[in-house]
Formats: C-alpha cells, structure tokens, sequence
C-alpha cells in the first residue's frame, strides 16, 4: 500500500516537474506530457486573465483498438486530434451532428439528466424554447450566433407518420415543410400552384445481397447469373418514386471516388441461364428471400419489391424463392453476422458522405455480411483509407469497385430518393442529401414562425448518444460540430473550428476554434469544451458517459470507445 | 330391470322400415324447410356462386394470378379499376377490379381466392370435426377420468382466445398456408368435441342404446352406428358455422402475414399487403375485404337455416 502510495506521488512529482520545465523554457506547450492519469493539470499561463487548464484525453495508446490515441487541449483555441491510424475522411466524419460540442461545465452538471435529454445547450442558430412531449417542439432564435442569424424568431417541429396526414397538414397552411410526401402524392404536389416539392438527391443504396458461406452462393456464377438476371431497371421505374437511380456502383456518384470504375451489369436474362447451367442449375434452385418490413428511402415499400424480386428470380432464372419477413432488429443482426441462408434485402444511408463509409464498412476484412470477405475487394480499399488526395486515391477504388463487379458479393440495385415539400412561398428551402435540413436560413414568407413536420418525434435531442435521423434534424439546428456540411450538401466546411490542419501522414489533426463563439448558457466555446465533449462520447468509464441510452453508437462505431468492456 | 321387459319394445323400433323411412324423410324435410327461409337461400346462393366460381377459376380469370403485368402491358402499378362497360377507354386494357401492388389483376386474384378460402373452410373444419367428434364421443360414451381427461385439455385450450392461441400454434410451426390450417383446426377442435360430447351423454342414456348392448353390439359399433347419427344434426350446424370463422382466422392470420405466403392470392393475405393504401387505391382493400365478408355471410346465413330447419321443435310450429 504505502508502496504504491509512495510511487504515485513520485509519478506525479515528475509530472509536474516535466510540466513546470516546459513551461519554464519559455516555449508553449505543444505536446501534452504523457500523463499518469487521463487529465493531467498544467500551471496557469501567467498572461492569460482566466486560468486555463487544458484537458486531455488520452486512451493509453492504441492497443483498445479505437481511432484516437489522444484529443488534447494545447490552449484555449487549440485542439489535437492524434489519431491511431491515418484517415483521410476525418473531417468528413468530424463534421456529423453527434460530435457537436457541449459546454463542458454545462455536461459534468447535466450528464445524463433530463434536462440534458431535452435542453440540450449548444452554439447553433436556434435554442431550444419547449418540448411538450407527443405535441411539438419549440425552438427560439439565439441572438448571439456566431454565424448568420436566423430567419424566423420561432421554429417549431411537429410530427406524424402518415404521409398523407402531413400532406393534409401542409395543404392547410399549418405546416410550412413536411418531410417525405408519400410518393403517390408528388404529383400532387407538384401540380399544386401554393406548394413546391424537392427532391432529395439519393445518397443511399439498396442491394440484394448473398452470402457466399452457403451454397449455392459460394459459385460466383450464381452470384452473376442472379446479377444479370435481374431487371433492376424495371424495379427501379415501378417501385421508386421519381428521382431514383438505377445504382451503376454500390457507392452513390455524388460521393467522390464513389463510381470510378465500370458500371455494374445489364440485364441479360440468357446469359444468367447460362451461366446457371454451367453452375450446375439449368432447372434453378430453391432459396428464401429475407426481409424487414421497415420504410426506408431506399426500400420505400419493401413487400412489393420483396415480390417483384420473386417473380424475378422465378420468370428469368427458374429460381423459386420463399419469402420471410422478419423482425427488423433481428433481421440486421442475423443479416449483418452472414447468418442467413438466402437472399436479402438490405440498403445503407450515408452517415458522412465518404466513399469509406460505404465501401469499407460492407467490404471490409471484419464484415461477415457477405461470407467471407474478398481480399481482391479490401486490400485496395485499405490502401485507399490511407490517402488524402481523392484523385490519388482513384485508381484504387477504382480497383475495388471492378473487384466488387466481378466477385457479385451483392448486387446494387437503386439509389432510391426520398422528397420534402414546402409552401411556395418558402425561400431558401431545401431538401438536403444527408437529411440535415437547416432552418435558420429559411424565410417562409415573411411569417415569424417556421412550422416543420417530420416523419416522427425526436427520441431525445441529446444527439452523442442517437442515431435517429429524426433527433439529428432537431439537434442539428442547436448544436454545432467542428465542421459542418454545406447547407443542402455534402461539402466539408469548417463550423466551429476555422481550420483543422493534419500532419504529413494525417494522423495528427491541429484544429484551431472559432474566436468569439457562445454557448446558449453565454459561456465561450475554448478547447476544454472539446475535449470533454469528446470524452463524454468516447471515455467508457467517464462519469459523463451517460447519454440517453449508453450506447453512444456513432461515436463507438467511428471511433471506438475507450475503456469499454 | 328384466331384458324381457326392455327386450320387446326396442325391437318393435328397431324395425328396419320404422327406422330408415323418418330419417330419409327428416333430411328431405329439413331441406324443404330450409328452402322456405330467404335468409337460408340467399346464404345457399352465395355459397353456391362462390364454388362455381372456385371450381372454374382458370376459366373465369382473364389473367394468371401470379403473373406480373409490367412490360405486357401498358399498366400502372395500384390503378383503379377500368371497365370497358362504364366508360373506360376501349383502347386500355380491362382490370376489372383494378391493379394491385405488384401490378398483377386484381379480379384474377380474388377469383382465384375463392379456392383458397374454401380449402381452408373445408380442411379445417374437416379436421376439427373429425378429431373434435373423435374426442368428444369417447368422453361422452366412456365418461368417468377418460371424460374428464379429455374435456379439461379442451377446457384449457378454450381458454385462450381462439386467434391468440392460433398465431401462438404458428409461432411454433412457422408461418405458412398449411400451418396455418393446422393451428386453426387445432383451436376449433374443443367447440366439436363439446358438441359431440353433450350429443352423446343425452342419447346414451336412451333405452334404444341399452337394447343393442343386451342385443350384445360392441361398443364401438353402438358409437358409430346409434350414437354418431342422431349426434349429427348439431354437428351440423355447428360445422357450417364454423367454415365462417375458420376463414375469417385464416385470413385474420394471413392479414397478419402468418398464413398464405406471397405470391398466393389469399384474400387476407391482399388485404394485409396493400392495408396502407386505404387511402390512395381503396380498390386494392375493398374487393379482397368483401369477398370475405360475403363469404362469411354466406356461411353464417346456411348455418342459421340449418340450426332452425333442424330444430324439431321449430319444425313441429312451422309445420
């Protein structure tokens, strides 16, 4: 005991000694001395007015198998990232809502509070006013943004989940936006002259995926014969609304480096028979086609498509396929763990728009999704991960996506868009790709209150610790990230930091914050906030690593917790 | 108690002409009396419509139920009906039920959901009454804790709500049109067996039943030869009556998605699919919703014909 007291305090006599040297020297601080404990305390900077103490999170090198090493505070307006692996879409995935920064005062009062769930203070263009549970949302304008100011005093959020109520509700004249008109009703829309419809541009991808761990999907001659022998087209024309692509690649275009390489199979019914018979199937086979009856824009009504696949697969291939709809949380758990026998249907939403966050989630080495990976499909990708530069990083993903083409682990089907609708008279109204509609800069017609009515109501508007794209279009007007994407894109640009700049290798990233920021609560925004925030985020055995449910999903996900069990 | 004293009467009514000439009679009888009740031929009627329909469905449906339209024709998914009759252009293909969801024809479908629908009533009921008469005439006749036995399992499976405990049944066996069939036989099996049961407990004690016993007849002889008849006429009824509720619970568990399997054109099963689109294409939910409903009515309106015309006493009033 007295031992382990003495060295400690021997630790810790060196820390400070270390510190104090550095400091002495006269030079700033630009590593933090590697600490014993995770937050290690520096002398107060003797010209700055308010001591600041910065904070740092250190993960204890990258053994945990996360992405950070450290975040650090190296002055008020300066944060390190240093990161265990390179990573050329780190700002990409910097700027998604949940990495929003929190006061850190405001997080060690609230964590995991009521209060944090549902006013939650952040530096956006819109505070939270009132929230009364299964009616609406009010937001007020915060007057001391840093950015533009919002249009409207008040914005309100409303909810319901029948397409055709909202379209009743924006008809009326209650709403101003809805999200997701059914498509039936485009036309409708379209066609009323008080209204006005966008299209939201598909950065998504439905498949049809096999996994290559059971026959008769380990021949890549049925996995092709299934890929020509399917009309996508004619799915794509009867079963998505307006708007939606026939997928060449399994990455959206949009997305940079997303389709380099040859675009994916036509339909070649005879071809596939062929290639059938050489597989040994000239009368076909028997398989299931699984399913989860869940609306996404990619899968807007995923029975018919379910039947038309069969009908499909029966009338081109001869292929008799049973249908099984399952239980959504299930079907991704089996789906995802390569545990199902057949065919599925299955699509992905960009998070970060990111060639990596397509491809190297479905087609990297520790996804059993498929089977068993290709390393003809991951090992350029790897390589890929690892550059800057997307017109240097081409020819790899170009690679990649051949490989996919040629190995069928899945067939891409659509890109399938999704629609917002506004009054007519609403200005500056969009219909972003990523679903992150930004109010403050919609003026619907002079009128005071903008009213927004979405699919659902929010879980909660603590956004670290949701994946709801429902709570992130809320949290999304309150709170702000280091960067942002450009309003109704998918462009990087920078929010609350000015810059963020990465070494040569890009594994350290030196973010510098935007001067003069303020929190809803009036304090400033300095580095602190970032690391703790991150900390609550990322720290599994931070007593601010409460959130809503615990899970902290995307942060887990993106980054890899630290200290997690 | 002598057998002489039982022995002369019961022979005299065991005559084989004073036995076979009122039960022909009473079969002939009961059916003029049900042809007397419009509500009983009007059921009759629908039913009958609905076999024609059921038995010549190839020749009926202008279209294969199954077979995906897009590309044969220039059709829509979901369009309303067209009807060349009622002014729909001539040069559009004619649906006249409309298009469903997966731009089949919708009038081929319900068509040949009528076979469904009918299978299901007679394999069900088939089913419950042969394993439900089983059952409960060996409950009746035998009595004592094969009685017992037998009617508590049916008092616990009465218990549960008939549907609740069908999709249970199909939980287990996996969804699926056979399955579904078996967990709704299984679920009306008590309500026969009861039937049969009270049936049995009043003729058994009739002398006529005792005289065969001192004639020397096997007991199983005495069940299917003296006790089964006369147990009929509620059996009856009750089957009848229970072909409306069977296909009910079947498309109740094909609306729920446990029964039929896509791409069978079962009722329940189109109504389950397209429910959504009550809104946008009614069609889609109106023609399935009353094909059962009509079927239902039909089933119900025979059952309650039967259950008066059988009736002796109703009989005797009406004359």
């Amino acid at each position: 005991m007295s031992r382990k007291a003495i060295m400690s305090a021997l630790g810790l006599l060196i820390v400070a000694s270390m510190v104090l040297a550095a400091c002495g020297g006269g030079a700033p601080p630009t590593e933090a001395p590697p600490p014993a404990e995770t937050e290690a305390t520096a002398p107060a900077q003797t010209e700055a007015p308010v001591a600041f103490e910065p904070k740092v999170l250190d993960a204890g090198g990258c053994d945990y198998g996360g992405f950070f090493k450290e975040i650090a505070a190296l002055d008020e307006r300066t944060v390190q990232f240093t990161l265990c692996k390179s990573d050329a879409a780190f700002l990409s995935k910097l700027a998604f809502s949940v990495f929003s920064i929190y006061p850190s005062e405001w997080l060690e009062a609230n964590a995991g509070s009521t209060e944090a769930l549902e006013h939650p203070i952040g530096t956006g263009p819109y505070m939270v006013d009132e929230w009364v549970r299964g009616e609406s949302l009010v937001f007020k304008r915060y007057d001391d943004y840093w950015g533009q100011k919002a249009v409207t005093d008040t914005l309100v959020f409303r909810w319901s989940t029948e397409g055709a109520a909202r379209l009743t509700e924006l008809r009326a004249g209650t709403v101003d936006g809805i999200d997701n008109p059914s498509p039936d009703d485009f036309d409708v829309v379209r066609n009323d002259p008080d209204l006005q419809l966008l299209i939201r541009p598909a950065l998504n991808i439905l498949y049809i995926a096999m996994t290559n761990t059971f026959e008769p999907f380990g021949d890549v001659r049925v996995r092709k014969a299934i890929a020509l022998g399917i009309d996508r087209k004619r799915i794509v024309d009867n079963f998505y609304p307006p708007g939606s692509e026939v997928a060449s690649h399994f990455t959206p275009c949009q997305i940079p480096n997303g389709c380099v390489g040859d675009p994916w199979y036509d339909f070649d019914p005879q071809a596939a028979r062929e290639l059938l018979a050489d597989a040994g199937f000239p009368d076909g086979f028997e398989t299931t086609i699984y399913y989860r009856d869940v609306f996404r824009s990619y899968l807007p009504e995923p029975g018919r498509v379910a039947e038309e696949l069969q009908a499909q697969l029966r009338e081109n291939l001869n292929i008799k396929a049973n249908i099984v709809v399952m239980e959504s949380g299930e079907f991704i758990a089996e789906s995802t763990a390569g545990n199902l026998d057949g065919i599925y249907l299955l699509g992905w939403g960009a998070d970060y728009p990111h060639v990596t966050n397509f491809l190297d989630f479905h087609f990297g080495k520790a996804n059993p999704q498929f089977g068993d990976p290709f390393p003809e499909i991951y090992e350029p990708l790897q390589a890929a991960a690892q550059i800057a530069d997307p017109d240097e990083a081409a020819p790899l993903y170009e690679q990649a996506n051949n490989a996919i083409r040629e190995l069928v682990p899945m067939v891409p089907v659509v890109h399938g868009a999704s629609a917002v609708a506004y009054r007519a008279d609403v200005t500056g109204a969009q219909a972003s790709p990523l679903g992150n509609e930004y109010f403050a800069v919609m003026d619907p017609g002079g009128r005071s209150t903008f009213v927004w009515m979405q699919n659902a109501e929010p879980i909660s508007l603590f956004c670290a610790d949701e994946t709801d794209g429902e709570s992130l279009r809320a949290c999304e007007q309150v709170t702000e990230a280091l960067y942002a994407y450009e309003v109704g894109g998918t462009a990087v640009q920078p929010a609350l930091a000015e810059v963020c700049e990465p070494n040569e290798d890009l594994s350290v990233w030196t973010c510098t914050l935007r001067e003069g920021v303020k929190f809803h609560d009036g304090s400033t925004l300095d580095a602190n906030d970032v690391v703790t925030t991150f900390t609550m985020g990322l720290d599994a055995a931070s007593p601010l690593h409460i959130g809503n449910t615990g899970a902290f999903e995307y942060y887990s996900y993106l980054w890899g917790l630290i200290n997690a069990e | 108690m002598t057998t002489a004293d039982t022995f002369q009467p019961v022979l005299e009514s065991l005559d084989a002409e004073a036995i076979t000439t009122p039960s022909e009679s009473l079969w002939r009888a009961t059916l003029r009396r049900l042809l007397r009740r419009s509500s009983a031929v009007v059921g009759l009627i629908i039913l009958g419509t609905l076999l024609l329909m059921a038995i010549f469905a190839p020749l009926i449906a202008p279209y294969d139920p199954e077979q995906v339209l897009i590309g044969i024709e220039d059709v829509r998914r979901r369009e309303k009906p067209c009807i060349h009759l009622l002014g729909c252009p001539e040069d559009r293909p004619q649906h006249i039920m409309g298009l469903d969801g997966n731009v089949r024809d919708l009038f081929s479908r319900v068509i040949y959901g009528s076979r469904f629908s009918l299978f299901i009533g007679f394999a069900t009921v088939g089913f419950a009454i042969v394993v439900g008469t089983f059952l409960g005439a060996t409950a009746g006749f035998f009595g004592g804790w094969i009685d017992n036995v037998i009617m508590r399992i049916m008092d616990v499976l009465l218990a549960f709500p008939a549907l609740l405990l069908a999709i249970a049944i199909v939980a287990v066996l996996g969804p699926g049109l056979i399955n579904a069939l078996l967990a709704i036989g299984i679920v009306s099996i008590p309500s026969y067996a009861r039937v049969m049961r009270a049936s049995v407990l009043t003729v058994k004690e009739q002398d006529f039943i005792a005289a065969e016993r001192a004639l020397g007849a096997s007991t199983l002889r005495i069940l299917i030869s003296n006790v089964m008849p006369n147990a009929l006429t509620p059996l009856v009824v009750q089957g009848t009556l229970g072909f409306a509720t069977a296909i009910l619970d079947a498309a109740a568990l094909s609306f729920l998605g446990l029964g039929a399997q896509p791409p069978t054109p079962e009722w329940g099963s189109m109504l389950g699919t397209e429910r959504n689109q009550i809104f946008t294409s009614p069609h889609l939910v109106f023609f399935p919703g009353l094909m059962i409903t009509l079927t239902v009515l039909g089933f119900n309106l025979l059952g309650d014909g039967l259950r008066d015309a059988l009736d002796p006493r109703l009989a005797r009033r009406s004359g």
